[in-house]
Protein backbone atom coordinates (compact mmCIF):
# COMPACT_ATOMS: atom_id res chain seq x y z
CA UNK A 1 0.00 0.00 0.00
CA UNK A 2 1.19 3.48 -0.77
CA UNK A 3 1.40 5.79 2.16
CA UNK A 4 -1.05 8.66 2.54
CA UNK A 5 1.13 11.76 2.40
CA UNK A 6 0.88 14.54 4.98
CA UNK A 7 1.20 18.24 4.22
CA UNK A 8 4.88 18.52 5.04
CA UNK A 9 5.69 15.59 2.76
CA UNK A 10 3.62 17.02 -0.08
CA UNK A 11 5.47 20.30 0.30
CA UNK A 12 8.90 18.67 -0.01
CA UNK A 13 8.13 15.91 -2.52
CA UNK A 14 5.59 17.61 -4.77
CA UNK A 15 5.48 21.39 -4.43
CA UNK A 16 9.20 22.14 -4.45
CA UNK A 17 9.96 20.01 -7.54
CA UNK A 18 7.02 21.62 -9.32
CA UNK A 19 8.31 25.20 -8.84
CA UNK A 20 10.58 25.24 -11.94
CA UNK A 21 7.93 23.49 -14.01
CA UNK A 22 5.38 26.13 -13.07
CA UNK A 23 7.72 29.13 -13.51
CA UNK A 24 9.36 28.10 -16.78
CA UNK A 25 6.64 26.00 -18.44
CA UNK A 26 3.10 26.41 -17.26
CA UNK A 27 3.06 30.16 -16.63
CA UNK A 28 4.95 30.93 -19.88
CA UNK A 29 2.53 28.74 -21.86
CA UNK A 30 -0.42 30.68 -20.51
CA UNK A 31 1.29 34.05 -21.12
CA UNK A 32 2.13 32.98 -24.68
CA UNK A 33 -1.48 32.24 -25.46
CA UNK A 34 -2.35 35.71 -24.13
CA UNK A 35 0.47 37.41 -26.09
CA UNK A 36 -0.75 35.80 -29.30
CA UNK A 37 -3.94 37.81 -28.85
CA UNK A 38 -2.07 41.13 -28.64
CA UNK A 39 -0.02 43.35 -30.94
CA UNK A 40 2.97 43.72 -28.59
CA UNK A 41 6.29 44.56 -30.30
CA UNK A 42 8.59 43.93 -27.33
CA UNK A 43 9.87 47.53 -27.26
CA UNK A 44 6.79 49.63 -26.53
CA UNK A 45 5.49 49.56 -22.96
CA UNK A 46 1.87 49.29 -24.09
CA UNK A 47 0.02 46.89 -26.30
CA UNK A 48 -3.54 46.22 -27.33
CA UNK A 49 -5.75 43.20 -27.27
CA UNK A 50 -6.45 42.34 -30.90
CA UNK A 51 -8.48 39.16 -30.55
CA UNK A 52 -7.84 36.57 -33.22
CA UNK A 53 -6.32 39.10 -35.67
CA UNK A 54 -2.86 37.55 -35.54
CA UNK A 55 -4.28 34.15 -36.45
CA UNK A 56 -6.46 35.52 -39.24
CA UNK A 57 -3.48 37.43 -40.66
CA UNK A 58 -1.40 34.26 -40.63
CA UNK A 59 -3.98 32.29 -42.58
CA UNK A 60 -3.89 34.96 -45.29
CA UNK A 61 -0.10 35.20 -45.24
CA UNK A 62 1.74 33.35 -48.01
CA UNK A 63 4.91 33.07 -45.93
CA UNK A 64 2.91 31.25 -43.26
CA UNK A 65 1.24 28.90 -45.73
CA UNK A 66 4.60 28.13 -47.34
CA UNK A 67 6.08 27.45 -43.90
CA UNK A 68 3.16 25.14 -43.08
CA UNK A 69 3.77 23.30 -46.33
CA UNK A 70 7.52 23.05 -45.68
CA UNK A 71 6.90 21.80 -42.15
CA UNK A 72 4.60 19.09 -43.44
CA UNK A 73 7.11 17.98 -46.08
CA UNK A 74 10.02 18.13 -43.63
CA UNK A 75 8.13 16.14 -40.99
CA UNK A 76 6.89 13.38 -43.30
CA UNK A 77 10.20 13.11 -45.15
CA UNK A 78 12.24 12.83 -41.94
CA UNK A 79 9.97 10.72 -39.74
CA UNK A 80 9.15 7.96 -42.24
CA UNK A 81 12.72 7.25 -43.48
CA UNK A 82 14.03 7.41 -39.90
CA UNK A 83 11.52 4.79 -38.75
CA UNK A 84 11.79 2.54 -41.83
CA UNK A 85 15.60 2.60 -41.97
CA UNK A 86 15.86 2.25 -38.19
CA UNK A 87 13.67 -0.85 -38.36
CA UNK A 88 15.52 -2.38 -41.33
CA UNK A 89 18.93 -1.79 -39.73
CA UNK A 90 17.71 -3.29 -36.44
CA UNK A 91 16.37 -6.42 -38.17
CA UNK A 92 19.65 -6.86 -40.04
CA UNK A 93 21.77 -6.23 -36.94
CA UNK A 94 19.70 -8.73 -34.99
CA UNK A 95 21.15 -11.49 -37.19
CA UNK A 96 24.72 -10.69 -36.25
CA UNK A 97 26.54 -11.97 -33.18
CA UNK A 98 29.88 -10.53 -32.10
CA UNK A 99 29.90 -7.48 -34.35
CA UNK A 100 26.39 -6.25 -33.44
CA UNK A 101 27.45 -3.96 -30.59
CA UNK A 102 30.27 -2.38 -32.58
CA UNK A 103 28.05 -1.60 -35.56
CA UNK A 104 25.32 -0.25 -33.30
CA UNK A 105 27.94 2.04 -31.79
CA UNK A 106 28.89 3.42 -35.22
CA UNK A 107 25.29 3.99 -36.27
CA UNK A 108 24.26 5.64 -33.01
CA UNK A 109 27.29 7.98 -32.89
CA UNK A 110 25.67 10.82 -34.89
CA UNK A 111 22.95 11.15 -32.26
CA UNK A 112 25.33 12.28 -29.54
CA UNK A 113 27.13 14.87 -31.69
CA UNK A 114 25.96 18.48 -31.51
CA UNK A 115 23.60 19.42 -34.34
CA UNK A 116 25.26 22.83 -34.67
CA UNK A 117 28.80 21.47 -35.13
CA UNK A 118 27.76 18.69 -37.47
CA UNK A 119 25.59 21.03 -39.54
CA UNK A 120 28.69 23.18 -40.11
CA UNK A 121 30.48 20.05 -41.34
CA UNK A 122 27.55 19.06 -43.57
CA UNK A 123 27.31 22.56 -45.02
CA UNK A 124 30.78 21.90 -46.44
CA UNK A 125 30.02 18.35 -47.48
CA UNK A 126 27.17 19.80 -49.60
CA UNK A 127 29.44 22.42 -51.19
CA UNK A 128 28.89 21.99 -54.96
CA UNK A 129 32.51 22.51 -56.03
CA UNK A 130 34.72 21.14 -53.23
CA UNK A 131 32.33 19.08 -51.10
CA UNK A 132 32.77 15.29 -51.12
CA UNK A 133 29.11 14.56 -51.92
CA UNK A 134 29.15 16.07 -55.40
CA UNK A 135 32.65 14.79 -56.03
CA UNK A 136 31.40 11.24 -55.42
CA UNK A 137 28.24 11.85 -57.47
CA UNK A 138 30.47 13.18 -60.26
CA UNK A 139 32.58 10.02 -60.25
CA UNK A 140 29.47 8.02 -61.09
CA UNK A 141 28.28 10.53 -63.67
CA UNK A 142 25.24 11.42 -61.56
CA UNK A 143 23.67 14.91 -61.48
CA UNK A 144 25.45 17.30 -59.11
CA UNK A 145 22.84 19.57 -57.52
CA UNK A 146 23.64 22.90 -55.91
CA UNK A 147 22.10 21.54 -52.71
CA UNK A 148 21.88 24.40 -50.22
CA UNK A 149 21.69 27.24 -52.72
CA UNK A 150 18.92 25.75 -54.85
CA UNK A 151 15.39 26.20 -53.52
CA UNK A 152 14.29 22.83 -54.90
CA UNK A 153 17.03 20.80 -53.19
CA UNK A 154 17.82 22.76 -50.00
CA UNK A 155 15.05 21.18 -47.95
CA UNK A 156 16.24 17.72 -49.01
CA UNK A 157 19.73 18.53 -47.78
CA UNK A 158 18.27 19.51 -44.39
CA UNK A 159 16.19 16.31 -44.41
CA UNK A 160 19.28 14.17 -45.16
CA UNK A 161 21.15 15.67 -42.19
CA UNK A 162 18.16 15.18 -39.89
CA UNK A 163 17.63 11.54 -40.90
CA UNK A 164 21.38 10.87 -40.62
CA UNK A 165 21.34 12.11 -37.05
CA UNK A 166 18.18 10.29 -35.93
CA UNK A 167 18.27 6.91 -37.64
CA UNK A 168 20.72 5.26 -35.22
CA UNK A 169 18.55 6.36 -32.34
CA UNK A 170 15.47 4.72 -33.91
CA UNK A 171 17.58 1.61 -34.67
CA UNK A 172 18.49 1.22 -30.99
CA UNK A 173 14.85 1.38 -29.92
CA UNK A 174 13.88 -1.25 -32.50
CA UNK A 175 16.88 -3.44 -31.60
CA UNK A 176 15.72 -3.44 -28.02
CA UNK A 177 12.14 -4.28 -29.02
CA UNK A 178 13.36 -7.15 -31.24
CA UNK A 179 15.38 -8.78 -28.49
CA UNK A 180 12.22 -8.91 -26.36
CA UNK A 181 10.17 -10.90 -28.90
CA UNK A 182 9.58 -14.39 -27.52
CA UNK A 183 11.64 -16.99 -29.41
CA UNK A 184 8.74 -19.45 -29.39
CA UNK A 185 6.83 -17.36 -31.91
CA UNK A 186 9.41 -18.00 -34.59
CA UNK A 187 9.54 -21.70 -33.77
CA UNK A 188 5.79 -21.81 -34.31
CA UNK A 189 6.29 -20.02 -37.62
CA UNK A 190 8.85 -22.69 -38.56
CA UNK A 191 6.32 -25.42 -37.89
CA UNK A 192 3.74 -23.58 -39.99
CA UNK A 193 6.33 -23.22 -42.77
CA UNK A 194 5.99 -19.44 -42.95
CA UNK A 195 8.28 -17.60 -45.38
CA UNK A 196 10.48 -14.63 -44.58
CA UNK A 197 7.97 -12.06 -45.87
CA UNK A 198 5.20 -13.66 -43.84
CA UNK A 199 7.33 -13.67 -40.70
CA UNK A 200 8.09 -9.99 -41.02
CA UNK A 201 4.47 -9.14 -41.73
CA UNK A 202 2.81 -11.44 -39.20
CA UNK A 203 5.28 -11.39 -36.31
CA UNK A 204 7.85 -8.61 -36.45
CA UNK A 205 5.75 -5.67 -37.51
CA UNK A 206 2.82 -6.29 -35.13
CA UNK A 207 5.14 -6.89 -32.19
CA UNK A 208 7.16 -3.73 -32.69
CA UNK A 209 4.07 -1.60 -33.34
CA UNK A 210 3.99 -0.03 -29.82
CA UNK A 211 7.61 1.00 -30.34
CA UNK A 212 6.79 2.35 -33.80
CA UNK A 213 3.98 4.49 -32.42
CA UNK A 214 6.23 5.80 -29.65
CA UNK A 215 8.98 6.69 -32.17
CA UNK A 216 6.47 8.20 -34.55
CA UNK A 217 5.23 10.61 -31.88
CA UNK A 218 8.66 11.55 -30.53
CA UNK A 219 10.16 12.03 -34.00
CA UNK A 220 7.19 14.08 -35.18
CA UNK A 221 7.40 16.37 -32.15
CA UNK A 222 11.15 16.72 -32.77
CA UNK A 223 10.59 17.49 -36.46
CA UNK A 224 8.06 20.18 -35.60
CA UNK A 225 10.71 21.78 -33.38
CA UNK A 226 13.71 21.42 -35.70
CA UNK A 227 15.78 24.58 -35.63
CA UNK A 228 19.55 24.10 -35.25
CA UNK A 229 20.20 22.42 -38.60
CA UNK A 230 18.00 24.89 -40.51
CA UNK A 231 19.65 27.82 -38.79
CA UNK A 232 23.15 26.68 -39.81
CA UNK A 233 22.53 25.11 -43.20
CA UNK A 234 20.09 27.48 -44.87
CA UNK A 235 18.64 30.07 -42.47
CA UNK A 236 15.25 29.31 -43.93
CA UNK A 237 16.35 30.04 -47.48
CA UNK A 238 16.84 30.04 -50.38
CA UNK A 239 13.68 32.09 -50.98
CA UNK A 240 11.96 30.61 -47.95
CA UNK A 241 12.15 27.02 -49.19
CA UNK A 242 13.39 25.67 -45.84
CA UNK A 243 11.47 28.02 -43.59
CA UNK A 244 9.47 25.78 -41.28
CA UNK A 245 6.86 27.01 -38.80
CA UNK A 246 9.39 27.07 -35.98
CA UNK A 247 11.88 29.00 -38.08
CA UNK A 248 9.15 31.44 -39.08
CA UNK A 249 8.38 31.87 -35.36
CA UNK A 250 12.05 32.60 -34.69
CA UNK A 251 12.22 35.24 -37.44
CA UNK A 252 8.96 36.93 -36.46
CA UNK A 253 9.71 36.95 -32.75
CA UNK A 254 13.44 37.45 -32.39
CA UNK A 255 14.32 39.28 -35.61
CA UNK A 256 11.21 41.34 -36.37
CA UNK A 257 10.01 41.58 -32.74
CA UNK A 258 6.48 40.91 -33.88
CA UNK A 259 5.68 39.13 -30.63
CA UNK A 260 1.95 38.76 -31.19
CA UNK A 261 2.21 37.11 -34.61
CA UNK A 262 5.25 35.06 -33.58
CA UNK A 263 3.63 33.59 -30.51
CA UNK A 264 0.51 32.89 -32.57
CA UNK A 265 2.71 30.66 -34.74
CA UNK A 266 3.98 28.73 -31.70
CA UNK A 267 0.49 28.40 -30.30
CA UNK A 268 -0.44 26.78 -33.62
CA UNK A 269 2.57 24.43 -33.33
CA UNK A 270 1.37 23.73 -29.80
CA UNK A 271 -2.12 22.88 -31.04
CA UNK A 272 -0.69 20.55 -33.72
CA UNK A 273 1.46 18.85 -31.07
CA UNK A 274 -1.44 18.48 -28.66
CA UNK A 275 -3.58 17.02 -31.44
CA UNK A 276 -0.85 14.49 -32.26
CA UNK A 277 -0.50 13.57 -28.61
CA UNK A 278 -4.24 13.04 -28.36
CA UNK A 279 -4.25 11.01 -31.58
CA UNK A 280 -1.44 8.81 -30.26
CA UNK A 281 -3.41 7.96 -27.15
CA UNK A 282 -6.42 6.91 -29.22
CA UNK A 283 -4.26 4.95 -31.67
CA UNK A 284 -2.40 3.17 -28.90
CA UNK A 285 -5.72 1.85 -27.61
CA UNK A 286 -7.08 0.81 -30.99
CA UNK A 287 -4.44 -0.27 -33.43
CA UNK A 288 -1.41 -1.28 -31.48
CA UNK A 289 -1.14 -5.00 -30.88
CA UNK A 290 0.52 -6.04 -27.68
CA UNK B 1 13.69 -15.22 -36.68
CA UNK B 2 16.04 -18.20 -36.98
CA UNK B 3 19.65 -17.13 -37.13
CA UNK B 4 21.19 -16.58 -40.54
CA UNK B 5 23.85 -18.93 -41.85
CA UNK B 6 27.50 -17.98 -41.62
CA UNK B 7 27.80 -16.74 -45.20
CA UNK B 8 24.57 -14.74 -44.89
CA UNK B 9 25.97 -13.14 -41.75
CA UNK B 10 29.15 -12.14 -43.56
CA UNK B 11 27.15 -10.44 -46.31
CA UNK B 12 24.96 -8.68 -43.74
CA UNK B 13 28.05 -7.59 -41.85
CA UNK B 14 29.57 -6.09 -45.00
CA UNK B 15 26.39 -4.18 -45.85
CA UNK B 16 25.99 -2.90 -42.30
CA UNK B 17 29.67 -2.02 -41.98
CA UNK B 18 29.35 0.07 -45.14
CA UNK B 19 26.34 1.86 -43.65
CA UNK B 20 28.19 2.30 -40.35
CA UNK B 21 31.17 3.90 -42.10
CA UNK B 22 28.77 6.17 -43.96
CA UNK B 23 27.26 7.25 -40.63
CA UNK B 24 30.61 8.24 -39.14
CA UNK B 25 31.97 9.60 -42.42
CA UNK B 26 31.12 13.26 -41.58
CA UNK B 27 33.15 12.94 -38.38
CA UNK B 28 36.10 11.34 -40.20
CA UNK B 29 35.97 13.91 -42.97
CA UNK B 30 35.77 16.74 -40.41
CA UNK B 31 38.86 15.42 -38.65
CA UNK B 32 40.86 14.96 -41.87
CA UNK B 33 39.82 18.40 -43.13
CA UNK B 34 40.97 20.00 -39.88
CA UNK B 35 44.50 18.80 -40.68
CA UNK B 36 44.61 20.14 -44.24
CA UNK B 37 45.81 23.44 -45.63
CA UNK B 38 43.32 25.87 -47.17
CA UNK B 39 44.78 25.22 -50.64
CA UNK B 40 44.31 21.50 -50.20
CA UNK B 41 40.66 21.89 -49.19
CA UNK B 42 39.79 24.37 -51.92
CA UNK B 43 41.81 22.57 -54.60
CA UNK B 44 39.95 21.06 -57.51
CA UNK B 45 41.34 17.55 -57.08
CA UNK B 46 39.78 15.54 -54.28
CA UNK B 47 42.30 14.51 -51.66
CA UNK B 48 41.15 12.28 -48.87
CA UNK B 49 44.14 12.22 -46.55
CA UNK B 50 45.96 15.44 -45.65
CA UNK B 51 49.32 15.44 -47.45
CA UNK B 52 51.07 17.22 -44.59
CA UNK B 53 48.99 17.19 -41.34
CA UNK B 54 48.63 20.75 -40.03
CA UNK B 55 48.33 20.17 -36.29
CA UNK B 56 48.84 23.90 -35.83
CA UNK B 57 45.24 24.43 -37.05
CA UNK B 58 44.08 23.43 -33.58
CA UNK B 59 46.16 26.00 -31.75
CA UNK B 60 45.21 28.49 -34.48
CA UNK B 61 41.50 27.94 -33.80
CA UNK B 62 42.01 28.23 -30.04
CA UNK B 63 43.71 31.59 -30.55
CA UNK B 64 40.78 32.99 -32.55
CA UNK B 65 38.05 32.19 -30.02
CA UNK B 66 37.98 30.88 -26.43
CA UNK B 67 36.71 27.40 -27.26
CA UNK B 68 37.99 25.87 -24.04
CA UNK B 69 35.98 28.48 -22.13
CA UNK B 70 32.86 27.56 -24.19
CA UNK B 71 33.41 23.87 -23.50
CA UNK B 72 33.84 24.56 -19.80
CA UNK B 73 30.60 26.62 -19.83
CA UNK B 74 28.71 23.79 -21.50
CA UNK B 75 30.23 21.18 -19.23
CA UNK B 76 29.62 23.07 -15.98
CA UNK B 77 26.08 24.24 -16.77
CA UNK B 78 25.07 20.79 -18.06
CA UNK B 79 26.49 19.17 -14.90
CA UNK B 80 24.64 21.51 -12.53
CA UNK B 81 21.43 21.21 -14.55
CA UNK B 82 21.60 17.40 -14.51
CA UNK B 83 22.26 17.24 -10.76
CA UNK B 84 19.40 19.63 -10.01
CA UNK B 85 17.07 17.72 -12.33
CA UNK B 86 17.92 14.38 -10.80
CA UNK B 87 17.37 15.74 -7.29
CA UNK B 88 13.97 17.30 -8.06
CA UNK B 89 12.83 14.50 -10.36
CA UNK B 90 13.71 11.91 -7.71
CA UNK B 91 11.50 13.67 -5.18
CA UNK B 92 8.58 13.99 -7.57
CA UNK B 93 8.95 10.50 -9.01
CA UNK B 94 8.96 9.13 -5.47
CA UNK B 95 5.75 11.01 -4.67
CA UNK B 96 4.15 9.79 -7.90
CA UNK B 97 5.06 6.15 -7.30
CA UNK B 98 5.17 5.62 -3.53
CA UNK B 99 2.85 8.19 -1.97
CA UNK B 100 -0.89 8.55 -1.87
CA UNK B 101 -2.41 11.99 -2.31
CA UNK B 102 -5.40 13.57 -3.95
CA UNK B 103 -4.91 14.58 -7.58
CA UNK B 104 -1.89 12.34 -8.07
CA UNK B 105 -3.05 10.94 -11.41
CA UNK B 106 -4.25 14.32 -12.65
CA UNK B 107 -0.86 15.79 -11.76
CA UNK B 108 0.89 13.07 -13.72
CA UNK B 109 -1.35 13.66 -16.73
CA UNK B 110 -0.60 17.41 -16.67
CA UNK B 111 3.14 16.76 -16.52
CA UNK B 112 2.81 14.21 -19.34
CA UNK B 113 0.95 16.77 -21.44
CA UNK B 114 3.61 19.45 -20.97
CA UNK B 115 6.21 17.01 -22.27
CA UNK B 116 4.38 16.93 -25.59
CA UNK B 117 4.33 20.70 -25.98
CA UNK B 118 6.96 22.64 -27.95
CA UNK B 119 9.50 24.42 -25.77
CA UNK B 120 9.50 27.36 -28.18
CA UNK B 121 6.07 28.37 -26.90
CA UNK B 122 7.65 29.25 -23.56
CA UNK B 123 10.58 31.28 -24.93
CA UNK B 124 9.22 34.84 -24.94
CA UNK B 125 7.68 34.72 -21.43
CA UNK B 126 10.69 32.80 -20.08
CA UNK B 127 12.96 35.45 -21.58
CA UNK B 128 11.06 38.14 -19.69
CA UNK B 129 11.09 36.08 -16.48
CA UNK B 130 14.86 35.55 -16.76
CA UNK B 131 15.46 39.26 -17.26
CA UNK B 132 13.16 40.18 -14.34
CA UNK B 133 15.18 37.79 -12.17
CA UNK B 134 18.30 39.71 -13.25
CA UNK B 135 19.78 36.56 -14.80
CA UNK B 136 19.97 37.72 -18.41
CA UNK B 137 23.31 36.95 -20.05
CA UNK B 138 24.55 34.76 -17.23
CA UNK B 139 25.30 31.08 -16.84
CA UNK B 140 22.99 31.07 -13.82
CA UNK B 141 20.18 32.06 -16.18
CA UNK B 142 21.00 29.13 -18.46
CA UNK B 143 20.95 26.76 -15.48
CA UNK B 144 17.80 28.06 -13.80
CA UNK B 145 15.68 28.09 -16.94
CA UNK B 146 16.70 24.55 -17.92
CA UNK B 147 16.01 22.75 -14.67
CA UNK B 148 12.62 21.58 -15.84
CA UNK B 149 13.00 18.18 -17.41
CA UNK B 150 9.96 16.06 -17.81
CA UNK B 151 11.83 13.35 -19.70
CA UNK B 152 14.07 12.45 -16.75
CA UNK B 153 11.02 12.48 -14.51
CA UNK B 154 9.43 9.84 -16.75
CA UNK B 155 12.54 7.72 -16.74
CA UNK B 156 12.82 7.89 -12.96
CA UNK B 157 9.13 7.18 -12.44
CA UNK B 158 9.51 4.14 -14.68
CA UNK B 159 12.56 3.03 -12.70
CA UNK B 160 10.99 3.67 -9.27
CA UNK B 161 7.95 1.57 -10.20
CA UNK B 162 10.28 -1.43 -10.43
CA UNK B 163 11.56 -1.06 -6.87
CA UNK B 164 10.10 -4.00 -4.87
CA UNK B 165 7.28 -2.81 -2.62
CA UNK B 166 8.44 -5.10 0.22
CA UNK B 167 11.68 -3.14 0.54
CA UNK B 168 9.77 0.08 1.13
CA UNK B 169 7.19 -1.56 3.43
CA UNK B 170 9.96 -3.05 5.54
CA UNK B 171 11.71 0.31 5.85
CA UNK B 172 8.46 2.00 6.85
CA UNK B 173 7.83 -0.69 9.45
CA UNK B 174 11.27 0.10 10.88
CA UNK B 175 10.19 3.72 11.21
CA UNK B 176 12.34 5.16 8.41
CA UNK B 177 11.22 8.57 7.10
CA UNK B 178 10.09 8.92 3.48
CA UNK B 179 13.12 11.12 2.84
CA UNK B 180 15.42 8.41 4.10
CA UNK B 181 13.64 5.67 2.13
CA UNK B 182 14.02 7.67 -1.06
CA UNK B 183 17.74 8.38 -0.73
CA UNK B 184 18.82 5.18 1.05
CA UNK B 185 16.67 2.57 -0.69
CA UNK B 186 14.87 3.74 -3.83
CA UNK B 187 17.65 5.80 -5.39
CA UNK B 188 20.44 3.23 -4.85
CA UNK B 189 18.19 0.46 -6.22
CA UNK B 190 17.46 2.55 -9.34
CA UNK B 191 21.08 3.57 -9.91
CA UNK B 192 21.15 2.51 -13.56
CA UNK B 193 18.01 4.47 -14.39
CA UNK B 194 19.55 7.56 -12.82
CA UNK B 195 22.76 7.16 -14.83
CA UNK B 196 20.75 6.73 -18.03
CA UNK B 197 18.62 9.78 -17.36
CA UNK B 198 21.72 11.79 -16.46
CA UNK B 199 23.52 10.86 -19.70
CA UNK B 200 20.60 11.67 -22.00
CA UNK B 201 20.01 14.97 -20.26
CA UNK B 202 23.71 15.86 -20.15
CA UNK B 203 24.13 15.38 -23.91
CA UNK B 204 21.08 17.52 -24.61
CA UNK B 205 22.21 20.38 -22.41
CA UNK B 206 25.84 20.21 -23.48
CA UNK B 207 24.72 20.57 -27.11
CA UNK B 208 21.87 23.00 -26.41
CA UNK B 209 21.77 25.89 -28.85
CA UNK B 210 18.63 27.92 -29.53
CA UNK B 211 17.54 28.92 -26.03
CA UNK B 212 21.05 29.65 -24.68
CA UNK B 213 21.76 31.72 -27.80
CA UNK B 214 18.74 33.88 -26.96
CA UNK B 215 19.65 34.59 -23.34
CA UNK B 216 23.43 35.01 -23.59
CA UNK B 217 25.22 37.90 -25.32
CA UNK B 218 28.77 38.03 -24.08
CA UNK B 219 31.47 35.70 -25.24
CA UNK B 220 32.35 34.60 -21.73
CA UNK B 221 28.86 33.13 -21.28
CA UNK B 222 28.53 31.25 -24.58
CA UNK B 223 27.88 27.53 -24.57
CA UNK B 224 29.95 25.58 -27.08
CA UNK B 225 27.29 25.42 -29.81
CA UNK B 226 26.59 29.14 -29.52
CA UNK B 227 30.28 30.05 -29.58
CA UNK B 228 31.00 27.69 -32.46
CA UNK B 229 28.23 29.14 -34.58
CA UNK B 230 29.37 32.73 -33.88
CA UNK B 231 32.87 31.69 -34.91
CA UNK B 232 31.54 29.99 -38.04
CA UNK B 233 29.65 33.15 -39.05
CA UNK B 234 32.46 35.54 -38.15
CA UNK B 235 34.93 33.62 -40.29
CA UNK B 236 32.71 33.93 -43.34
CA UNK B 237 30.78 30.75 -43.92
CA UNK B 238 32.82 29.63 -46.92
CA UNK B 239 36.00 31.55 -46.39
CA UNK B 240 39.66 30.85 -46.42
CA UNK B 241 39.66 29.63 -42.82
CA UNK B 242 37.77 26.43 -43.48
CA UNK B 243 40.41 24.12 -41.93
CA UNK B 244 40.35 26.30 -38.79
CA UNK B 245 36.55 26.02 -38.63
CA UNK B 246 36.87 22.24 -38.92
CA UNK B 247 39.54 22.25 -36.19
CA UNK B 248 37.21 24.26 -33.94
CA UNK B 249 34.38 21.82 -34.65
CA UNK B 250 36.65 18.89 -33.80
CA UNK B 251 37.55 20.57 -30.50
CA UNK B 252 33.88 21.11 -29.71
CA UNK B 253 32.82 17.55 -30.51
CA UNK B 254 35.78 15.70 -29.01
CA UNK B 255 34.60 15.76 -25.36
CA UNK B 256 31.31 14.08 -26.33
CA UNK B 257 32.99 11.48 -28.54
CA UNK B 258 35.29 10.53 -25.66
CA UNK B 259 32.38 10.32 -23.20
CA UNK B 260 30.46 8.26 -25.73
CA UNK B 261 33.17 5.66 -26.27
CA UNK B 262 33.81 5.35 -22.53
CA UNK B 263 30.14 5.02 -21.58
CA UNK B 264 28.66 3.45 -24.71
CA UNK B 265 26.98 0.67 -22.72
CA UNK B 266 25.04 3.17 -20.65
CA UNK B 267 23.79 4.99 -23.73
CA UNK B 268 22.42 1.79 -25.17
CA UNK B 269 20.96 0.98 -21.74
CA UNK B 270 19.37 4.41 -21.62
CA UNK B 271 17.42 3.64 -24.74
CA UNK B 272 16.26 0.26 -23.44
CA UNK B 273 15.00 1.69 -20.18
CA UNK B 274 13.22 4.65 -21.71
CA UNK B 275 11.21 2.28 -23.85
CA UNK B 276 7.76 1.77 -22.42
CA UNK B 277 7.30 5.38 -21.41
CA UNK B 278 4.26 5.51 -23.59
CA UNK B 279 3.24 1.93 -22.86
Amino acid sequence: MDKQANFKQLFVFVLIPLIPLVIFWIIPLIISVWLSLTNWDYISPTYEYVGLDNYLNLINNDAFLDALNNTLLFTVATVIPTIVLGFVFAVMLNQLRKTKGFLQGLMFAPWITPMVGMSIVWSWMFNPSVGPINQVLGLFGLPEPNWLSDSSTAIWAVIIVTVWKGVGWAMLFFSDALTKIPKGLFEAADVEGAGLGQRIRMILIPLVSPMTLFLFIILTLDALQAYDQISILTQGGPSGSTRTLLYLYYEMTFQQFNIGAGTAVTVLILIISAFLAFLSMILSKKFVFY
Amino acid sequence: MEKATRSERIILFLILAFIGVFMVFPMIWMFLSSLKTTEEVLGSTMTFLPSDPQWSNFSGALELAPFLRYIWNSFSTATVIVLAQLFLSSLLAYALTQMEFRGRNVLFMIILATYMLPAATTYVPSYIIISRMGLMDSLAGVVVSNIVDVFSLFLLRQGFLKVPGELIEAARADGASEWRILWRIVVPTSKNTLINAALISFIGHFNNYLWPSLITNSEENFLISVGLNRFFNSQGAFGQTFPLIMAATVISILPLIIVYFLLQKYFIGAISSSEGIKG
